[in-house]
């Protein structure tokens, strides 16, 4: 329902005799911060052994390079003890090929790096299955743009958070709670002016925690959408689930997270 | 407040009032009604003046004045902005009813028309940080698409802004726009915009007075903390049939009055709408967006002492996204009032309003509907009472129901994913009772003071979550952050139960010493409590942000405000000019936690911290009140920020704890608007705007996280947008005026922002896509904008 918000300033700017322009804008530059995106993706009928996360630091705004981390110590361990170590490799990116996933498992990330130790504790979240996918042609402002809906069946047992990844040229985040959805069938929403036949669009249902959802939430709100007109929200610091144990002021941005996913591959009609 | 702070005040109310009474001369009570030669309307603030006595009054809200006077003979002149003044002897050996009306001034008789006015100062008043404008003045502003805006015309006055172009309500010495008690024939309205903003809810050709009050708030007032919008409607004419409209670029008006018995009642209906949504069908799609609103009034005279008065408001606003989306909100508004005159000399108003405000979305492509809204109930009877010629009182009684709906979400049919839910009404009862004195305490220094006491109930509802600890806000230190508490259980109360209860004494007070005949200094402070709170974390609040009251968990809003200024007429009454100067402090101001999702929230005690804010400034305002060329400067230098702290001492607030500039503050803050007679068919209009940039938040710095670029935001509202700044320019061309007033026309043509500056509505960030690199966009929202609207009255 948020994007109600965010149709306000699209409207306002339709409406009237609005005017875009790309201006030139100093903006200061913060010290760099690590980000850690440690995301364990467990894909239903996969072994879930190979896993990887990502570390670098935060980069001046306007900069096209980001910054990776390579020297950093990264492990999980598992609730029985068990260890995993992830070995850098390249861009950031640290990997693990004996990876032990168990649904409702706990697990605790250690990461250490320039003498500072970074700690979060987790459990893998399970997911339904996708069911099928739907397309429309009623989107958008247009009412024309191509719509895709993939259903699922939310169990009513449960309070459920989603994450859906549609990837089309690039990746675009979903979060869905089922507060108003519980038990029923339905779907998860992509729409987009740029969808056109026979465009390949890789669908990722992910299960997550509410904290996680709760953390998208915050962060989903500080992107791109974030026009800073009278209708948005103030920006937030966007604080996830990895402590500096350390340094707990000095605090990690990212999120340690296990979810089991379901994916499927649509192809627009 | 305190007991003791009580004691000392009533103490000091005797005082005046005693000291006041002890004339023993025979007096007669000389009263009556001021209305208009041509239509009965009631006039508002017509000055009486008795020279011989040295003594004058000014009509109230429904046109009623009434004087104390020794017997003997007078000469009473009376005097009101575009009007013929009108004087006239009388012989007072008894106690006197007596009626004016006085005549429109027509072109031929401009040199005896008195335009010492409204609109300029009363040197001797208390009353301070209060501007009127007449709607004459209003019209020939010149604005956007021509469209005549009332609340964009007080954005003119100093120490009146809002967050920027397109944003909705209007900010008043730094207080948010929920703090703005708005009232239409004395009921609330809850928005005061149309089309997010763009527009004010107010038809200007159903209104006859307004008047904005931004400090030395009468006790007669109350609920909210920042200001009071007073807005009166037309009663109507009673004498004979008349019709008036304009047809404009984004709305066109049509207004009908007339008697229904001639000289005791009358109607008027006006209708207002928009056609914007036509333009949306120029450029080839099916969304829409349009406004309507309609204006009613009827009155009634059954005998000299008593009139009936009905009046009521229904606006709406329509949006239309390719049938997938439909939002609807406005106001409605049902008002009875009964006027009466006990004894000469205490006039009585009884009123019985219902106040609705309505938000309701339908959203197709998820398949439900969205209902919600606030609705009250107010029965308020106030008294205004003639002691004598040094001595009035005001008081009163207002009682006020309210039920809180904060939504009801609906599945569209079977096929629907969407489960019917409810969130929980909620009610209140606020009632108040006031007693203030308008006092001439000697012939230079006048006081008006007095007190009001608030009370607020919480009534029981259906369901209400109990926390642990009794707090719905969890402080989670290991990851330094809010968020919602776990509720323990849900509880079901009675409506008779009461949940919660606050009281609060509000004092109120304004002096005024004059120096001499043209100078005068003054002073006031107010308190006032705010119960009622918008739950809105945007910039400038939305249609679809809910009212709550407060309770348990959320206080009430509570502001001292002080003011001093000082006042001077000049070059015979042909300028003036207001110096003010103010500090205002206002506690349990709500601040939301990061990542508070504000809708469909069923417990928003979950998601607000309870903080302060503070404003202070400076206003100027220098006016030109006769000649050919008229209008006023006007200077604000301000500052308006908030703070929550941690509640203890682990805990960081919202923002660390440190105080941060709010959404609209302004350091600077220049109107310049003139108004020149070039002939009797030519005025011409200018308007100029200077202000600082509104307060932002940019980026520091960025990563990237699942595919995505997250930007890092440096200290809240720490930066700014650039300057606004803009020129307008208006003509309004009256052709040949029928000889018999028969019909009467003009037309206005502007130009809103004539050297096109590009001023930015705000600056937002994004990723090249050709580049991958980030960028700054702005983004304008009026460049220079033509406009040409046509009015008519017959």
């Amino acid at each position: 329902m948020k994007k109600i918000t965010l149709l306000l300033p699209i409207f306002l700017s339709f409406l009237f005799s609005s005017c875009e322009e790309v201006i030139d804008l100093e903006l200061e530059e913060s010290e760099p911060r690590l980000v850690i995106e440690a995301s364990i993706l467990w894909f239903k009928g996969d072994p879930g052994t190979d896993q990887t996360i990502r570390l670098s630091e935060t980069s001046p705004f306007y900069d096209d390079e980001l910054n990776p981390v390579e020297t950093a110590v990264v492990k999980i361990t598992s609730e029985t003890g068990d260890i995993f170590d992830f070995t850098y490799t390249e861009d950031g990116t640290y990997r693990n090929n004996n990876f032990d996933a168990k649904l409702n498992a706990s697990y605790e990330l250690t990461i250490e790096y320039e003498g500072q130790s970074y700690k979060a504790t987790e459990k893998l979240i399970p997911v339904t299955n996708l069911e099928f996918v739907e397309q429309t042609e009623s989107g958008g402002f247009s009412g024309e743009d191509i719509e895709i809906k993939a259903y699922y069946k939310d169990p009513a047992e449960t309070e459920d958070y989603y994450l859906f990844k549609f990837f089309e040229e690039d990746v675009n985040l979903e979060i869905y709670e089922d507060e108003f959805t519980n038990g029923n069938q339905i779907f998860g929403y992509f729409s987009n002016e740029d969808i056109e036949v026979n465009d390949i669009i890789e669908i990722e249902m992910q299960g997550i925690s509410k904290r996680y959802y709760e953390y998208l939430f915050i962060l989903r709100s500080q992107v791109g959408s974030n026009d800073g007109g009278p209708f948005e929200t103030m920006p937030a610091t966007v604080k996830g689930n990895i402590v500096n144990q350390t340094n707990p002021s000095d605090f990690p941005f990212g999120y340690f997270r296990l979810s089991e996913v379901d994916s499927t591959t649509y192809i627009v009609e | 407040m305190n007991k003791k702070l009580k004691i000392r005040f009533l103490a000091l109310l005797l005082i005046f009032l005693s000291g006041s009474d002890i004339i023993s001369q025979e007096l007669y009570v000389l009263n009556g009604v001021v209305t208009d030669a041509a239509s009965n309307e009631t006039l508002i603030g017509v000055n009486i003046l008795v020279p011989e006595a040295g003594t004058g009054v000014v009509t109230n809200d429904y046109g009623y004045y009434s004087l104390k006077l020794p017997k003997g003979d007078y000469k009473i002149e009376i005097s009101y902005l575009g009007y013929q003044s009108l004087q006239q002897n009388i012989t007072l050996d008894t106690n006197k009813k007596l009626d004016f009306q006085l005549a429109e001034a027509s072109e031929s008789l401009e040199e005896i028309v008195i335009t010492s006015d409204i609109e300029g100062l009363n040197i001797r008043k208390p009353e301070m940080s209060v501007n009127k404008l007449s709607i004459t003045t209003i019209q020939k502003l010149p604005v956007v698409f021509g469209e005549v805006d009332v609340v964009k015309s007080l954005l003119l006055l100093p120490g009146v802004s809002n967050a920027g172009e397109g944003s909705s309500g209007f900010n008043v010495r730094g207080g948010a726009v929920d703090q703005n008690l708005i009232l239409l024939d004395e009921a609330t309205i809850y928005n005061s915009s149309h089309l997010f903003g763009l527009f004010s809810v107010f038809n200007p050709d159903a209104i006859k007075d307004l008047k904005l009050y931004k400090g030395g708030i009468p006790a007669k007032y109350g609920g909210r903390v920042s200001s009071v919008l007073d807005i009166y409607q037309r009663d109507g004419n009673s004498k004979n049939f008349k019709m008036q409209g304009g047809i404009g670029a984004v709305s066109s008006r049509l207004l009908a009055e007339g008697p229904i018995v001639k000289d005791k009642g009358s109607f008027l209906v006006g209708a207002r709408s928009s056609y914007a949504h036509l333009f949306l069908k120029l450029t080839d799609n099916e969304n829409s967006a349009y406004f309507y609103d309609l204006n009613t009034k009827l009155s009634y005279n059954l005998d000299d002492r008593n009139k009936l008065l009905l009046s009521g408001y229904f606006g709406r606003d329509v949006f239309n996204i390719s049938q997938n989306f439909e939002n609807t909100y406005g106001n409605a508004v049902l008002n009875l009032r009964w006027n009466h005159i006990f004894s000469d000399n205490i006039f009585t108003n009884l009123s019985v309003i219902y106040s609705d405000y309505y938000y309701g979305l339908n959203l197709n492509f998820v398949g439900f509907n969205w209902d919600s809204g606030i609705t009250n109930l107010n029965i308020k009877y106030d008294f205004n009472h003639y002691i004598n010629d040094a001595l009035q009182l005001k008081y009163g009684i207002q009682n006020t129901y309210y039920e809180f709906n904060p939504g009801e979400i609906e599945p569209i049919d079977s096929e629907s994913g969407i489960n019917y839910f409810k969130l929980t009404n909620k009610y209140a009862f606020e009632n108040a009772v006031y007693l203030s004195a308008e006092h001439r305490i000697s012939e230079n220094f006048s006081a008006e003071y007095g007190v009001r006491l608030s009370n607020f109930f919480r009534l029981g509802q259906d369901e209400i979550n109990t926390y642990e600890n009794n707090d719905p806000v969890f402080y989670d230190p290991e990851r330094d952050i809010y968020r919602e508490a776990d509720i323990l259980e849900t509880v079901e109360s009675s409506r008779n139960d009461i949940l919660e209860s606050y009281s609060n004494l509000e004092p109120r007070i304004a002096l005024s010493y004059a120096l001499n005949d043209n100078q005068s200094v003054k002073a006031s402070y107010n308190r006032m409590a705010q119960y009622l709170h918008l739950i809105s974390n945007t910039s400038s609040p939305t249609p679809l942000d809910v009212w709550a009251p407060s309770g348990e968990f959320i206080k009430p809003q509570i502001l001292d405000q002080y003011a001093v200024g000082y006042f001077r007429n000049f070059k015979e009454n042909r300028y003036s000019l207001e110096v003010e100067s103010f500090y205002k402090n206002i506690d349990n101001r709500l601040d939301y936690i990061d990542g508070a999702n504000l809708i469909a929230n069923n417990a928003v005690e979950r998601i607000v911290l309870s903080g302060e804010a503070r404003a202070y400034g400076l206003e100027l305002l220098l006016r030109k009140n006769k000649g050919r060329l008229t209008g006023w400067a006007g200077y604000t230098l301000s500052r308006s920020e908030q703070r929550t702290q941690g509640r203890t001492a682990q805990e960081p607030g919202i923002n660390a704890g440190d105080w941060y500039r709010t959404n609209f503050d302004k350091t600077h803050d220049l109107s310049i608007t003139g108004s020149y007679d070039l002939n009797k068919k030519w005025q011409l209009n200018a308007n100029f705007i200077y202000q600082t940039g509104l307060a932002t938040t940019f980026p520091n710095a960025q990563y990237e996280y699942e595919g995505i670029t997250v930007p890092v935001y440096g200290e809240r509202n720490g930066d700014r947008l650039p300057a606004y700044h803009r020129l307008d320019l208006s003509a309004t061309y009256t052709p040949g005026i029928d000889k018999d007033k028969k019909f009467e026309s003009f037309w206005n043509f502007g130009i809103y922002n004539v050297y096109n500056r590009q001023n930015a509505y705000s600056i937002s960030f994004r990723e090249n896509t050709d580049t991958g690199q980030n960028e700054a966009v702005r983004l304008s929202l009026f460049g220079i904008i033509p406009s040409v609207t046509y009015n008519f009255k017959f």
